[in-house]
């Protein structure tokens, strides 16, 4: 316990704290006047969260590893089961609802898919044929299903996994040229046979503002001219016109960044964006030699990094608005407790490289 | 940037930490950039839109002026009452909002859909106003069920009301929402879609006078259009008062005496020219106009035959009958064709032109004058005259006296009429006038026609030897106590010798209270002098005459052209009643129970 004291990441952990804090805060401003009292719910989501995240710092990292692909493949059956038993809750397939609080299973596979790669990397330095096969398999179950749903904008985040192999490991030219040829391929077929027509309208009002104006690029236009008007300093806490006159869409999750930026201005965008990087900055530069552990830190901090830079260009209008929420600040309890469970995982393998080296 | 080497151990990538940190340390200045410049740099654009998007003018409607008799009786006032509006924006299924508003209303739901295409071009959170005069029992279901209904808003707003109904209304005339069509033209610059203006009558005429000026709020509202705050407003300022000349008692005594009667009743103040009643009937209820009518129900009005939206006094196009003798008689007596010796024998028929004309006194009148003439309504009399008078002098005399010309009374749309002429024959059918129609038109009768209040003017211009005054039917405008407009009667004396009207006169006072053919209109101690009139609408030779007639649909209008007293004449009054047969017995005793209401009152 002493030990527990002395190794545990105790800045990291502020910080985490703090963001998820913030974000409680904004949501109570996003939702000042709705029936449902956003705020309370997203602070008992993180108390659950933490708590959480402390049983899972007991758990032996070896063990999570070993049972990472039943789970992994739990949370497939339990996604099949959510398409085909076609519940649909709030548009999306994505919900499965437990008790009183909503569950989104894609949101916790992403913590399983990280895990079972970092283990599969482990021996691995090139990636050939064979290996990107596997790796492909491994992501591309999930990233089908979650987009069926369909919920893009997490499909959407997976393929950030790729991005961290590629980095972390040598990769044979062919395959980078034939996922070239892949991915052109399969826009086109998402374009004409996958993508619903709001989909399709959301991406090219993004290509293409001006055509779309008053529709469906409304919400990016109200997003951008709520973070403008913030100016250096703000408007104040729970007085930005945007949010509280509802010109702002979806406040509470995929535009909460929009709100801080209107009420708190550009000092509270570089305070959130500080202490969010500084977390980030942190994370990569763990000491960890083992590289199963190792690459997993790397693939996990990667996908929350992706998640905030997209959503941050999502409410400046730089990125077609897919449904990616602000990592720890977005409304959101599944989204939070798979954030707290995987920074959990982090933490407790930084813990035992301190004991280890003790 | 690893891929040069081989082992991609932790230690490595430990090594080359630094690339990773500065990659970081790019993508936080980056983001932070962008918001920079959308935050600092571009502050004052999104903070004017942001601003834009709260901020509202609401227009505050005023007050409609009053229209008051010349009794100070209120005769077009304002009333409140509640409106309903939707707002597109607010309705969750704008289908399901059109079927719930049918049922709610009692509208057809294409009327409803109608009414929204209307304000296409506004933006969806746009209050648009679906019914005006809602009933207080679905004023109090909608409060009370308001989550049920979030598009509905419900507001107070003046509405005009005329609270006696059908009288006066062709006086008053109604109010409606303006046209779309009119949005366009600079002159209703300051009317919004959904706004009230006057349609027909005072309404319409002096609609600047009345509507006053809007007031202006402004406020906060969110993206739905819901106001929220409101920060600051100018109040409205009413419309002006407009007094007419009407006596209300009179307008009401008179209306009530047509009763179901086609037909219209003039009478003038022959001091000032300002019109004291005017009548035509049938009319219509302006209230019923002024509030949401159902196009079924307009339809209805539009498609009567008996057309209660006409004026008839100043729209309804009459052939004059005998009452044009007046005018031939001035005419005659001028250029001196006859004189008061002059007679003329009547057999009760005359061969002129190789065709038959008849008196309508078939025993004939034996020999006459021109004051038996008028006292008789003797044709053949008449007839001579039309063989010596030609009709462009005919032409001349009667514009003069103020036919087939509008008289400019201040109301909408005034028809002209038509006095004949050479030129206009020639200019309208291509041929030339032929004597012979001369000669009906001296009884009054061929392509002449009239409106009542040209009559009005023919008899008034008698009654003041000469003199024509301009009618009107404003007294004064006030506001706020002060006049602002008052009428000033402009008059000329025409260029007839005034014992010419003497001897007309004479002539006229001889109808009324001699032997004439107004006799039944007499009333001792007043000197009531008129000319009766009886407008054929078909020919008295059509071979079914008779039977046509007594059908009721073509028995001929009936005219009384009259004044009194005979010397300082205070009234005139026109008279004229649709299919009323014999003039002597329906027009005549109209006429003389107004002047009994008028001079004993």
């Amino acid at each position: 316990m002493k030990d527990f004291i002395k190794y545990f990441d105790k800045l990291d952990f502020l910080l985490l704290l703090g963001i998820s804090i913030l974000g409680i805060f904004l949501i109570s401003s996003a939702v000042q006047d709705s029936s449902v009292n956003y705020g309370l719910k997203q602070s008992l989501w993180l108390t659950f969260s933490v708590i959480l995240f402390f049983v899972i710092m007991k758990i032996k990292t070896d063990f999570i590893f070993k049972s990472s692909f039943l789970i992994y493949l739990f949370l497939i059956i339990i996604l099949i089961f959510q398409i085909l038993s076609n519940k649909i809750i709030s548009g999306t397939k994505s919900w499965i609802k437990i008790g009183l609080f909503n569950i989104q299973t894609s949101e916790f596979i992403k913590i399983f898919i990280a895990l079972i790669l970092a283990k599969y990397l482990e021996k691995i330095n090139v990636i050939g044929w064979k290996e990107f096969l596997q790796i492909f398999i491994i992501i591309g179950i999930p990233f089908i299903l979650i987009g069926l749903q369909p919920d893009f904008g997490t499909a959407f985040t997976l393929l950030s996994f790729f991005a961290t192999i590629f980095i972390l490991k040598k990769i044979k030219k062919s395959i980078i040229l034939s996922l070239l040829i892949l991915s052109l391929v399969s826009s086109y077929i998402s374009w004409n046979y996958i993508l619903k027509d709001y989909q399709k309208n959301r991406i090219l009002s993004f290509l293409n503002p001006g055509k779309y104006k008053k529709t469906f690029n409304y919400q990016s236009i109200q997003s951008k001219i709520a973070i403008g008007s913030g100016g250096l300093t703000g408007k104040g806490y729970k007085r930005g016109s945007q949010s509280k006159y509802k010109f702002l869409p979806i406040r509470h999750t995929d535009f909460i960044l929009s709100i801080l930026g209107e009420e708190f201005g550009f000092f509270g965008i570089s305070f959130l964006f500080t202490l969010f990087f500084l977390f980030i900055y942190r994370q990569y530069n763990t000491r960890i030699q083992n590289n199963r552990d190792f690459t997993f830190i790397f693939l996990f901090t990667t996908i929350i990094l992706f998640q905030f830079v997209i959503n941050s260009l999502m409410t400046v209008g730089l990125f077609p608005i897919i449904g990616i929420p602000l990592p720890f600040v977005s409304y959101g309890g599944s989204s939070l407790l798979a954030l707290f469970m995987g920074e959990a995982i982090i933490f407790r393998i930084n813990l035992n490289n301190f004991l280890l080296n003790e | 940037m690893f891929t040069s080497k081989k082992n991609f151990s932790p230690e490595y990538i430990h090594k080359k930490s630094n690339i990773i940190n500065i990659i970081i340390l790019l993508i936080y200045i980056m983001i932070l950039f962008i918001f920079w410049n959308f935050q600092v740099v571009n502050y004052e654009h999104y903070k004017n839109l942001a601003l834009m998007n709260i901020y509202d003018t609401v227009k505050i409607k005023a007050p409609r002026g009053l229209i008051l008799d010349k009794n100070n009786m209120v005769l077009a006032k304002n009333r409140i009452n509640f409106s309903l509006f939707i707002s597109i924006s607010r309705s969750k299924n704008i289908n399901n909002t059109i079927h719930n508003l049918s049922k709610l209303l009692n509208i057809d739901e294409e009327e409803i859909k109608l009414r929204i295409n209307k304000y296409k071009e506004y933006p969806p959170e746009y209050p648009i106003i679906i019914k005006r005069n809602i009933k207080l029992k679905t004023v109090i279901y909608l409060k009370s069920h308001k989550n049920l209904f979030p598009e509905i808003e419900i507001k107070l707003e003046p509405a005009r009301s005329y609270p006696f109904k059908k009288i006066a209304s062709h006086i008053l005339g109604y109010i409606s929402e303006i046209p779309r069509t009119f949005l366009k033209k600079k002159e209703f610059k300051n009317y919004d879609l959904g706004d009230l203006i006057g349609i027909t009558g005072i309404e319409s005429i002096y609609e600047k006078y009345l509507k006053g000026k809007k007031g202006e709020k402004t406020v906060i509202k969110d993206s739905q259009g819901i106001i929220k705050e409101e920060l600051s407003s100018t109040p409205s300022i009413s419309g002006a008062n407009i007094h007419l000349t009407i006596d209300f008692e009179l307008q009401k005594f008179i209306e009530n005496f047509l009763l179901n009667n086609k037909g219209t009743v003039g009478v003038v103040d022959l001091s000032n020219g300002g019109i004291l009643a005017l009548v035509s009937k049938p009319n219509f209820n302006p209230e019923e106009l002024s509030s949401e009518i159902s196009y079924k129900k307009w339809l209805e009005i539009l498609n009567n035959p008996d057309k209660p939206l006409t004026n008839r006094f100043i729209q309804g196009i009459y052939s004059p009958g005998s009452v044009f003798k007046i005018v031939m008689s001035i005419a005659a007596l001028q250029e001196k064709v006859i004189t008061t010796n002059t007679f003329y024998n009547c057999f009760g028929e005359i061969n002129i032109y190789n065709r038959t004309f008849h008196c309508w006194n078939s025993f004939g009148h034996g020999m006459v004058n021109i004051y038996s003439a008028l006292e008789q309504s003797c044709n053949i009399f008449f007839y001579n005259l039309g063989k010596r008078i030609d009709i462009d002098l005919i032409s001349k005399y009667s514009k003069m006296l103020g036919l087939g010309q509008k008289t400019g009374i201040d109301l909408p749309n005034e028809k002209i009429g038509l006095v004949p002429s050479r030129k206009w024959k020639l200019k309208r059918f291509g041929v030339k006038w032929f004597p012979g129609e001369t000669i009906s038109v001296a009884i009054g009768h061929g392509q002449l026609n009239v409106t009542p209040i040209q009559i009005l003017k023919l008899i008034s211009t008698i009654a003041l030897r000469g003199v024509i005054k301009d009618f009107h039917i404003i007294d004064y405008i006030e506001k706020d106590g002060k006049i602002i407009y008052k009428f000033k009667t402009k008059e000329r004396q025409l260029p007839i010798q005034k014992k010419y009207f003497e001897i007309v006169i004479e002539g006229l006072y001889r109808v009324v209270n001699k032997e004439g053919t107004a006799i039944s209109a007499k009333i001792e101690g007043l000197d009531i002098c008129g000319k009766t009139g009886t407008a054929q609408i078909i020919s008295k030779r059509n071979v079914n005459y008779k039977k046509l007639v007594k059908k009721g649909k073509f028995k001929p209008h009936s005219w009384f052209a009259s004044f009194a007293p005979r010397n300082n004449p205070k009234i005139a009054v026109v008279v004229l009643i649709e299919n009323g047969g014999n003039a002597g017995s329906i027009a005549a005793p109209l006429a003389s129970k107004i002047y009994k209401w008028y001079f004993n009152k």
